[in-house]
């Protein structure tokens, strides 16, 4: 449905044609506008070349998705937009803007009749050419023909190209201006304005553009991040990328290991030297570091670890996203392995899980993991620059590890047993703190015991810690009426597409409430409970075949107590949920309660 | 200045596990008089270790001792050093937790030359376990797991240090503690990763006789020679039918500490002009 307030781009192309980067300049035009700003990038197996296609939504209001559906496609070479086409949904009634040389015969295009109807040739590359000497400016001419078809903003498109290309010098700058104009001139001079798509937005103060991978490693280095140790793996990497660049200049450390069972024990071996560390990977990453987050527990040691969820099992599918990681993030190491699990639901709330995640980790001493996804991880959104660094809204306390006091050294006793389970923790330099860490049971020294009484009293003291938090912090959010009969349950970065469709069913007339919590264990059963109450039905949906959120779920809150019916909505992972997926089964569930009043 | 420890003082309270007759004990003596030779602070240093009789070590050790997880005392190790350089980190393990599950990770501490010592109680066989064949248990020896005998050719630690560019790489045995005790000091003292391969017997599962067996083999090297000169390193440890002791080969180069502190920090400091606050961080994300 064509929205003047709200737009859905999506350029496809080859690797080679600059596809990615015109969607971050126009991602860039666009926030400096103070636009919302959402975007999500696909790329073929290849590691250079192949093709690309990236999809762009602008709003004058906030969004919380990619968008379902493609308003202008924009179409740099047909045959690898073929690639594309079942990942890229088109509106029916659809703008289309390509190139005129592409060798493609128009009736071989796959698009139907309506779609067909506004279709704009530009001939990028030839413009290119004739204008910078060169057709590697295609994707700027593109830009260029974009902005003057659909009003996008245009001054802010220079101050973009003129920033992407800063440190290039005049000469590529102007050469690009040069291509923006090329495309411009053409739609003024050459094409007739047949459709009744033109961006309508209030200029506002600009917002920042961030990737959910980026907001952790900043939010990291927030809390006071000292030591970093990971392996590259997609799509996690951008976490360690950022962190080698920034962490240095606070006179941090950042090591690249050998593997994922070297960067866990490095960062153990920080923590254990009284540094805020970390790592980051992905599925088969954290399968290789369950030994060592066991390990975490039971020395106490903190630690915070970032999985960047992608399609599993195995290798599964690296570059797309899957909520699959669930029970190994909470069950993943052997033994009865306490552990803190937190998830984030869109980029800004990556910052701020990460900032929880390094005080829980500190003042617990305990393994601390992120589960964040690629959906996350890799997209772009427009950030409220207010709600990062200096604001009032998320979780921004940065905690300092409890050292011993005069008194605990005078016997020390590192695994003390205290009311709470967390004991005083030294760390080399301080004398009289020696003492002996393992992963071995131990006594409150630290001494190795085997005896069962042993044992029971130390899993104790460890599991304790889980207890003594759940008043510390709010993790739930909520959205539509309390008291709606149909409600909605949902983790992670499935929020976006939850929140847009229960807004949506509410606005045509139905009630409906959604449910999203940040923190996944320890399992907080009030306020499911309270949530759950007055509800009939409740849909969870997530990206797991299995459905590993739902049986979680239900290990804990007792939905047939409550005469509420669970609905199941898993698939695979590979596409996140779009908004109308989510609306039609509410619709659905609706439709059926009503009926059966 | 407080008094002058001695080896005593580094006791801890444990007493250690290990069979009579081990060799493990002659190394912790050893290792207790270095530590006072060298005067070490038990607050500035860590020891730690992985899985095995060895890697029991450092809770018998006044210091910050971690005993982790079979095979990544190395990581760990780099992880305590890199992060808190003014300790003396000292890594140590047997030839199960080192050359088998963990040998992934020596090549690495090697090559960054991480300013760590790393000790391998080698006894040829997995002890804690009661008997099973090591990388570096001899050809044909039957064990538990290797009933028909062992198969594969056994492992040469020494040489494969020397390949993996460790800075100092040494030989001792722990049926002559003041040997051990002077290999410790050398290579505690070293800037960079330092290794030594220590023959330490097990008893128990290898047979009383090998202290006597080893010790017919032993040759004591002297430190007249170039001991950065590769070559005759190799030869050195190619030489099978002796067991070499002593300081087999040592270069002098950076240290990753160093590197990190000079090529990395300094440059990134200077580049963004000291430290950088959170607002300065987030001018790179403005459109």
């Amino acid at each position: 449905m064509l929205n003047n307030k709200n737009i859905v781009i999506g350029i496809a192309g080859s690797g080679g044609d600059g596809v990615i980067s015109a969607g971050e300049i126009l991602v860039n035009a666009a926030s400096s506008e103070g636009l919302f700003v959402f975007m999500l990038k696909s790329f073929g197996a290849q590691i250079r070349g192949g093709e690309s296609s990236v999809r762009v939504r602008i709003s004058d209001l906030p969004v919380q998705t990619q968008g379902d559906r493609i308003d202008i496609l924009v179409v740099l070479s047909w045959s690898n937009f073929m690639r594309f086409k079942a990942e890229m949904q088109l509106e029916e009634r659809l703008v289309i803007v390509s190139d005129s040389d592409d060798p493609m015969p128009d009736d071989e295009v796959p698009l139907t009749e309506t779609q067909r109807e506004f279709w704009y040739k530009v001939p990028f590359g030839k413009l290119a050419e004739e204008h910078t000497g060169s057709r590697l400016a295609k994707n700027i001419v593109m830009l260029g023909a974009i902005t003057e078809l659909f009003s996008l903003p245009k001054e802010a498109l220079q101050k973009s190209i003129k920033k992407t290309f800063r440190n290039k010098g005049d000469e590529v700058i102007a050469s690009n201006f040069k291509a923006i104009r090329a495309g411009e001139d053409f739609v003024k001079e050459q094409i007739v304005k047949i459709d009744p798509l033109r961006l309508d937005y209030e200029p506002r103060p600009p917002r920042l553009v961030m990737q959910g991978n980026e907001a952790i490693a900043l939010g990291a280095i927030y809390a006071g991040l000292d030591f970093y140790a990971g392996y590259p793996i997609t799509p996690s990497t951008e976490i360690m990328e950022w962190i080698a660049r920034y962490l240095p200049q606070k006179e941090g450390v950042s090591l690249q290991m050998e593997d994922e069972l070297a960067s866990i024990n490095a960062v153990l071996g920080a923590s254990f030297a009284g540094k805020k560390a970390m790592t980051a990977t992905s599925g088969p990453g954290i399968s290789l570091m369950n030994e060592g987050i066991g390990l975490a527990s039971m020395a106490e040691l903190p630690a915070v670890i970032v999985n960047v969820q992608r399609g599993g099992p195995s290798t599964g599918l690296p570059t797309k996203t899957e909520q699959a990681d669930l029970m190994q993030a909470i069950w993943g190491s052997h033994g009865d392995s306490p552990r803190v699990v937190i998830a984030p639901c869109d980029v800004e709330d990556c910052f701020d899980c990460t900032v929880l995640a390094f005080y829980i980790s500190e003042k617990y001493q305990l393994p601390v993991i992120i589960l964040s996804d690629q959906f996350i991880g890799h997209r772009k959104e427009s950030i409220n620059p207010e709600s990062i660094g200096g604001g009032a809204s998320g979780f921004r306390k940065v905690y300092r590890r409890d050292t011993p006091s005069e008194e605990d050294l005078k016997d020390y006793r590192r695994y003390k047993i205290t009311e709470n389970g967390v004991s005083p923790m030294s760390y080399p330099g301080i004398k009289g703190g020696e003492y002996l860490g393992s992963g071995i049971e131990h006594n409150e020294k630290g001494d190795p015991r085997g005896d069962v009484a042993t044992h029971a009293k130390m899993t104790e003291k460890r599991w304790k810690k889980l207890d003594h938090f759940k008043e510390e912090f709010q993790f739930e959010r909520f959205y539509g009426p309390q008291d709606a009969k149909l409600g909605v349950i949902a983790w992670g970065s499935t929020k976006g597409a939850v929140k847009e469709a229960v807004n949506k069913a509410n606005a045509m007339g139905m009630s409906v409430s959604a449910m999203i919590p940040q923190l996944i264990l320890p399992f907080l059963v009030e306020p499911f409970k309270e949530f759950i109450r007055n509800k009939n039905r409740v849909i969870i949906p997530e990206m797991s075949y299995v459905g590993q959120f739902r049986r979680y779920l239900r290990g804990f809150v007792r939905f047939g107590r409550y005469g509420v019916k669970v609905i199941p909505f898993t698939k695979a992972g590979g596409a996140p949920f779009m908004v109308e997926e989510i609306l039609n089964k509410i619709i659905e569930e609706w439709k059926d309660m009503e009926a059966r009043r | 200045m407080s008094e002058a420890m001695k080896a005593a003082d580094y006791k801890s309270e444990l007493k250690p596990i290990w069979c009579p007759g081990c060799g493990d004990f002659g190394f912790l003596n050893a290792m207790l008089k270095a530590m006072e030779e060298l005067q070490l602070q038990p607050e500035n240093t860590a020891l730690c270790s992985g899985i095995g009789c060895s890697s029991r070590l450092p809770g018998y050790i006044k210091a910050y001792s971690f005993n982790g997880i079979h095979g990544r005392v190395l990581p760990f190790a780099t992880g305590v050093k890199m992060s808190r350089p003014e300790t003396t980190v000292i890594a140590v393990g047997g030839d199960g937790d080192g050359y088998s599950i963990g040998a992934g990770h020596i090549g690495h501490a090697a090559r960054k030359n991480i300013d760590i010592t790393y000790v391998v109680l080698d006894n040829n066989i997995y002890g804690l376990t009661k008997g099973q064949a090591s990388p570096t248990t001899p050809l044909g020896v039957k064990t538990k797991t290797t009933y028909y005998g062992n198969m594969g050719t056994t492992l040469n630690p020494v040489r494969m240090l020397i390949a993996y560019k460790a800075s100092f790489v040494a030989r001792t045995f722990s049926g002559d503690p003041k040997h051990v005790q002077k290999m410790l000091v050398e290579a505690i003292q070293h800037p960079g990763f330092s290794f030594i391969e220590v023959l330490s017997p097990c008893v128990t599962f290898r047979g009383s006789d090998q202290f006597k067996l080893i010790r017919e083999k032993v040759v004591y090297l002297d430190d007249d020679r170039d001991l950065s000169d590769e070559v005759k390193a190799f030869d050195i440890a190619n030489d099978e039918d002796k067991l070499t002791l002593g300081v087999i080969y040592k270069q002098i180069r950076p240290t990753y500490g160093d590197v990190i502190r000079h090529n990395v920090i300094e440059r990134a400091r200077a580049a963004s002009n000291g430290t950088p606050d959170i607002d300065a961080l987030l001018k790179q994300f403005q459109p």
